[in-house]
């Protein structure tokens, strides 16, 4: 039974262990003797470590006892009372069973396509992240809620990587099977690495969702895109750098983010090392992790007021992710940080479910500091953008590394974080600065002198941070139309379905895609994600209000210019980028990020395929399906959307 | 006057500080589903939670008898997972087109609606009742949260709601998505499979998977 024993809980990581049906609730004395016993009755069937363990875990965590349908106002929170805390590295582990290429179903592993390329990027490191309830305290003034979260921490735990060494994780669910649910999210997982360059089968596919009590082990290469190209492990001008894991589950993403099931993933290489030393190729960026270099994880949280000894986050069985009134870094309502008079990096992450930030930096005179940006969505801006008189705009699963040089400021002076939109504190407190008032500080800096035994500043930041890949060259244009149509969030006609396939592209060809917004002025704009491989915008256009056939040029933002995966795409507009599609084949998706779109099915489902045979027959196979849908073909002569 | 606040009222009220004005409860069946008076497309009165949904797996629309647009392909959408679940349909599985034009669709209307697409089927009920409850079972079953939405009746009726109210799991599908999608996205809030069951599926799919590779080389259905 050594899957028993894989799912078990390990006390290294703190997790919560799994729930046991009917053993919920208040525990009397006599309930925990007998859940003990039922504990130390299936522990001795199944191995002596399982009893070790068992004996010694914690009581089930009791389900939430939510506040009704009607969203309430949170409890008021004080500022600044808590520091920021930063995920800890995920310490790597040797699993048990071990990785395997074929899935391990006998070992309770989900089904899956064998792992490509397996031979060749042979896992050297190994982590476990395990899926299942804990108790997470957002601040001071509130008392813990019941989350899901990997590893018993929300964030989750960072697992910090080199490329061209392999990496398994192995997310294992063990999130409560317990009915009635007493969450709204739905305890069957699938996790998607934003945005690895990997096979199907480890890319968390929006159908590939598994149970409670069965695990999947995703592999990451760590290798750059290009391997087939440039041999090795591929082209380093592909490299990234911030990643992020998330769920993916069809319909139940927004809502199994929202309860905590995320973290960040970070690769290093020559040129982002993770020091800050004089290293050959190394950019020696703010580069310790925790100390200089910090993840600013964002999300936006609602709470019910305090009961049964929590403050539950406030959440509707049925309905997607609530809006939040507390604006949450990395776990805490409004954080503070001490900070050296030196250059740190911050690499900012947008965890959705749906909010999008206007950030920007205050110094006490209400002034804006300068921010610079050195990477958007893991890659490194050929040159650093510095922000100096507008907002950084962070939309979901976007990814901002962001370099401040807090020797800019006297020590003994704060700063802040500030965002547009001003969160619901509930405590009278004075503006920290003119003109800003303390519902929109997201958090504060405190800046004081560096000690002597503090990593001492970094260099001035690189001109040139980055030399893009060649451009690429086309084999094909086409077009994505996303539509607002009788309430359905339509791309190309179609709502998201995992069993069918509206897009084909061949393995190592290269396609110009444009996004193409046509609902009405004044909606959403919708943050498009493209798995699988970085692309690079072309141009951004807008449909003029004169003449509706009629585009106009909107100038790129330096932001913009760099390569990326999430793609801004406001009503009426028209972007084009360019996308390689190399080295794996599968299953792969575009969808809105915004994590009540998705759930709504605004999304949609393209492989990518390794024979002209097959590309040819399932292009005539979805305009067959489409003809019958009443649809206008995407490969044929007359289209609306398609190859263009 | 207001009522005598208890000892143990006042003590938890003031545990949280500044509590908010929403106090715990469960957010199962009752308190998500309006339990309005509905009227069936036999006439016959019936409280939509308590007789129709509580303890229940089912499947809910909107429709009207007048609707040219989405309606008719949604209804005979479900005929085809009636005849799929045929098994299961007034057993554990029960089906609930509810008209948004309640002023329109009287019991009759809404027979006659049925009968024309074949849907006077077992374990399948069409609903009528006061515009104002529809309103309200509207908002409870289908909002998004967000006002485009939400305001616009049209916006549902391209949705089909799917609650488990015995395990409190909802989920939707979209109508006109293939078959074994909608039969998928209904066995979400199916009951709870033992883990043997779940061995035993999972044991299933990766034949599935290891067949359709040897078979194309690829991952082809599954």
């Amino acid at each position: 039974m050594s899957r028993t024993e894989d799912t078990t809980h390990e006390p290294v990581d703190g997790q919560q262990p799994p729930q046991e049906p009917g053993a919920q609730d208040g525990l009397d004395r006599r309930t925990v003797l007998k859940t003990g016993a039922l504990i130390g009755a299936a522990a001795v069937l199944t191995s002596k470590k399982s009893l070790v363990l068992a004996q010694g875990a914690p009581p089930p965590l009791a389900q939430p006892v939510l506040c009704g349908t009607t969203a309430p106002v949170s409890p008021p929170t004080r500022p600044f009372l808590d520091n920021l805390p930063v995920p800890l590295p995920a310490l790597p582990q040797i699993l048990s069973p071990l990785p395997t290429k074929a899935a391990n179903t006998g070992a309770g592993e989900a089904a899956r396509d064998p792992h490509q390329r397996w031979e060749q990027f042979l896992p050297l490191v190994m982590y476990r992240m395990n899926a299942a309830p804990s108790l997470h305290q957002h601040h001071t003034d509130l008392l813990p809620s019941f989350m899901w979260t990997f590893n018993g921490t929300y964030p989750a735990p960072t697992p910090l990587n080199f490329y061209g060494v392999p990496t398994i994780v192995r997310f294992v669910n063990n999130l409560p099977t317990t009915p009635p649910n007493t969450t709204f999210g739905v305890n069957e997982i699938t996790v998607h690495l934003h945005n690895g360059h990997t096979g199907s089968e480890s890319d968390g596919f929006a159908g590939d969702f598994f149970p409670t009590n069965f695990f999947k082990d995703n592999h990451y290469a760590n290798a750059y895109a290009g391997i087939d190209d440039f041999g090795g492990i591929g082209d380093p001008r592909e490299a990234m750098h911030t990643f992020w894991f998330h769920d993916h589950r069809a319909a139940f993403t927004a809502n199994n983010n929202y309860l905590g099931l995320n973290g960040m993933y970070i690769v290093y290489d020559s040129k982002d090392p993770g020091h800050e030393l004089a290293t050959p190729g190394s950019l020696r960026l703010p580069g310790y992790y925790g100390v200089t270099d910090l993840p600013l994880i964002l999300t936006d949280k609602r709470f019910c007021a305090a009961a049964n000894g929590r403050n539950e986050v406030f959440q509707v069985v049925g309905n997607g992710a609530p809006g939040g009134d507390k604006w949450v870094v990395n776990g805490k309502i409004q954080p503070k940080l001490t900070v050296r008079r030196r250059k740190y990096r911050f690499r900012i992450l947008n965890t959705g479910p749906a909010k999008t930030w206007n950030l920007s930096l205050i110094r006490p005179d209400g002034t804006q500091a300068p921010i610079t940006i050195v990477a958007v969505d893991a890659n490194f801006l050929q040159s650093p953008a510095t922000l100096t008189n507008r907002t950084l705009d962070v939309f979901v699963a976007m990814r901002f590394d962001v370099v401040i040089d807090f020797s800019a400021f006297p020590a003994g002076t704060s700063v802040y974080l500030k965002e547009n939109v001003a969160q619901n504190v509930g405590v009278a407190t004075a503006d920290p600065a003119p003109g800003l008032p303390i519902g929109n500080v997201l958090m504060r800096f405190d800046v004081v002198n560096r000690e002597p035994w503090f990593p001492a500043d970094t260099p001035a930041l690189p001109a040139v941070l980055t030399t893009f890949p060649d451009p690429i060259v086309p084999d094909a244009s086409f077009q994505w139309n996303f539509t607002l149509v009788g309430g359905r969030f339509l791309i190309n006609g179609l709502e998201f379905d995992a069993n069918r396939v509206d897009h084909v592209v061949l393995k190592g060809s290269a396609e110009e895609w444009t996004l193409a917004n046509d609902v009405a002025a004044g909606n959403w704009l919708h943050p498009v994600h493209i798995h699988f491989e970085e692309g690079r915008i072309l141009s951004r256009r807008v449909r003029t209000s004169q003449n509706p056939d009629v585009f106009q040029d909107v100038p790129l933002l330096p932001e913009e210019l760099g390569r990326r995966d999430v793609y801004p795409l406001p009503p009426q507009h028209r972007v084009v980028l360019r996308m390689r599609f190399r080295d794996f084949v599968g299953r792969y998706l575009i969808h809105c990020h915004n994590m009540n779109h998705e759930d709504a099915f605004m999304m949609v489902r393209w492989d990518i395929v390794d024979s002209v045979e097959e590309l040819t027959r399932k292009r005539r196979e979805i305009d067959e399906r489409r003809m019958l849908a009443g649809l206008p073909p995407q490969y044929g002569p007359a289209k609306q959307g398609g190859l263009v | 006057m207001a009522t005598p606040i208890k000892r143990r009222e006042l003590f938890s009220s003031f545990a949280g500080i500044g509590a908010s004005p929403a106090s715990p409860q469960a957010c199962t069946g009752a308190s998500l589903i309006p339990n309005v008076a509905l009227r069936t497309h036999e006439g016959k009165e019936v409280r939509f939670y308590e007789d129709l949904v509580k303890g229940r797996q089912v499947i809910i629309n909107m429709m009207y008898a007048h609707c040219e647009e989405f309606c008719p392909a949604i209804t005979s959408r479900l005929v085809e997972v009636h005849q799929q679940l045929a098994s299961r349909m007034g057993r554990d599985l029960f089906m609930y087109s509810i008209t948004l034009k309640p002023q329109e669709d009287d019991p009759a209307a809404l027979k006659s609606f049925a009968r024309m697409h074949g849907a006077l089927l077992p374990g399948w009920t069409f609903l009528t009742g006061d515009a104002f409850d529809i309103e309200t079972l509207r908002f409870a079953l289908f909002r998004h949260d967000h006002i485009k939405f939400d305001l616009d009746p049209a916006s549902h009726t391209a949705k089909l709601r799917i609650i488990n109210d015995a395990i409190n799991r909802w989920t939707h599908v979209a109508p006109m998505a293939s078959m074994m999608t909608v039969l998928q996205h209904i066995s979400w809030a199916d009951p709870p499979k033992s883990f043997e069951q779940q061995l035993e599926d999972n044991r299933k799919l990766q034949l599935a998977i290891d067949k359709e590779h040897a078979l194309y080389g690829y991952r082809k259905i599954v």
